[in-house]
């Protein structure tokens, strides 16, 4: 194999090639954790100051995502939404080869049938807290998703799949996106502008809640379909 | 309730690259590079994982638990779950 | 000495290019598409792990802001950005799976000289069918 000896070494020069002017832009910037780095000299400082009150949640995270960038949040919600539409239609045509069948060990199989409720109730706990915790509907979202994908580990991933009619999963996945155009669309009347929250407390905490709960449902439905999917278990 | 638990997190300051660091990132080249060197898919992709629980670990020092929940959720879980089904169908041995 | 005491306060961002380079490498070195994958996803993490170590501040805290906390803390945009970039990471790669599942079920193997072997193969055999019917 000479010809994929002579790849690895043009790699290797190329590779160096990319790695000298990296490693010197990277010793010019200020060291991290330096107040005057570039992430802290410019709009951030007015977050950190502002962005609580402004935004109406004290974990800054969850504010800049749901409220100053809430326009890039709905494309992320549509990306991660359209990414399941694309698997599912392309594993639909994959080899459905037959799957592993052994199953786990009692002891596996016991103990993620005894975590699913708790993961269940942690992650809906990360959700409807994201706005003062770390946490909100992304990363409660993940963990909705890594549960329903543990317990399709242990019980047949099919009934997992099938405990949900395949109608409803569609809506369920749909939750994120169309939670978020509602509250966007809400938002012209209630605060003036496309993405808008209120300005009343209560329901700028209410529509922050729903919010996060759409992106939650509708992020760990999606997860565990791509899984469902790519496991040749959707029959959607 | 939520208010001794943020009153916690409040407490975790940061600060400049420590001893704890450098372990933790040479723990992480070490992952990485095993990655190159193995030859074998399954190894690799556990291998991923650990080197997603250590960057999530780097995060969470670094004052960012947002996002190392979700990298421990999301690197660690799910996309090694899916690595290790592929893996599952198309063998394990890399030529 | 300088150039020791630069190296050790800008560590984090010097092992997330070394981490992003070693992701490089398997990405054009690997023949195997799901080790590409796995390359993939290390440049995509490595670029995160910048993003994320430029938003720190020293003795700073999460971005958990209450009233009268003095600070400092850490900046939420680059937090924000990441956990953005996480989701769309996951989303590419169960693409890319799902990609080399059809590829496995087409040509029957996801190394790169075995693929390339079977369309060179495939292409002979095409064009013999046509000399064939051509004669015909």
């Amino acid at each position: 194999m000479n010809r994929r000896r002579a790849g690895r070494i043009l790699t290797a020069v190329l590779i160096a090639a990319l790695a000298v002017p990296l490693m010197y832009g990277m010793v010019q910037l200020p060291a991290p954790g330096h107040a005057d780095a570039p992430a802290h000299t410019n709009v951030s400082a007015g977050y950190i100051e502002r962005g609580a009150e402004l935004g109406g949640s004290e974990n800054l995270v969850t504010g800049v995502l749901l409220n100053f960038r809430a326009l890039d949040t709905f494309g992320e919600v549509l990306v991660i939404f359209t990414a399941w539409l694309a698997v599912a239609a392309v594993a639909g045509t994959a080899s459905n080869a037959e799957r592993d069948p052994v199953p786990p060990s009692p002891v596996v199989d016991y103990v993620i049938r005894l975590l699913g409720p708790f993961i269940a109730i942690f992650a809906l706990f990360v959700i409807v807290n994201g706005h003062v915790l770390p946490g909100g509907g992304f990363q409660g979202g993940v963990l909705l998703g890594a549960m329903l994908i543990l317990l399709s580990l242990v019980m047949d991933a099919e009934t997992v799949a099938r405990a949900v009619s395949a109608r409803s999963w569609i809506w369920l996945r749909a939750t994120g996106v169309l939670v978020f155009a509602m509250v966007a669309v809400m938002g012209l009347p209630l605060a003036g502008y496309l993405f808008g929250l209120p300005d009343e407390p209560g329901l700028r905490q209410v529509l922050t809640v729903a919010l996060e709960l759409g992106i939650g449902i509708g992020g760990g439905a999606v997860l565990a379909g791509l899984f469902f999917a790519i496991a040749g278990a959707d029959r959607s | 309730m939520t208010g001794s638990v943020t009153a916690k997190y409040r407490e975790m300051r940061v600060n400049a690259t420590d001893l704890f660091d450098l372990v933790l990132l040479a723990l992480l080249l070490t992952c990485a590079i095993g990655i190159a060197r193995l030859k074998d898919l399954a190894a690799c992709a556990i291998l991923f994982s650990a080197y997603s629980f250590i960057l999530c670990l780097v995060w969470a020092h670094r004052g960012a638990p947002d996002v190392a929940m979700t990298e421990a959720a999301v690197g660690a879980g799910i996309t090694t779950v899916l690595f290790l089904v592929v893996i599952s169908r198309v063998g394990r041995r890399e030529k | 000495m300088k150039i020791a005491a630069t190296a050790l306060s800008h560590v984090d961002y010097l092992v997330a290019v070394a981490l992003f380079l070693t992701g490089a490498w398997i990405l054009l070195t690997s023949g195997n598409l799901v080790k590409k994958v796995i390359g993939l996803n290390i440049m995509e993490t490595s670029v995160f792990a910048f993003i994320v170590t430029t938003g720190m501040i020293d003795g700073g805290a999460p971005p958990l802001v209450a009233p009268g906390d003095p600070g400092p803390f850490a900046s939420p945009l680059p937090h924000a950005l990441v956990l953005t970039g996480i989701v769309v990471a996951v989303s590419v790669t169960s693409l890319a799976l799902v990609l080399i599942l059809r590829v496995r079920a087409e040509f029957g193997s996801v190394e790169l000289d075995e693929i390339a072997l079977s369309l060179a193969a495939g292409d002979t055999a095409e064009q013999s069918e046509r000399h064939g019917s051509a004669d015909d």
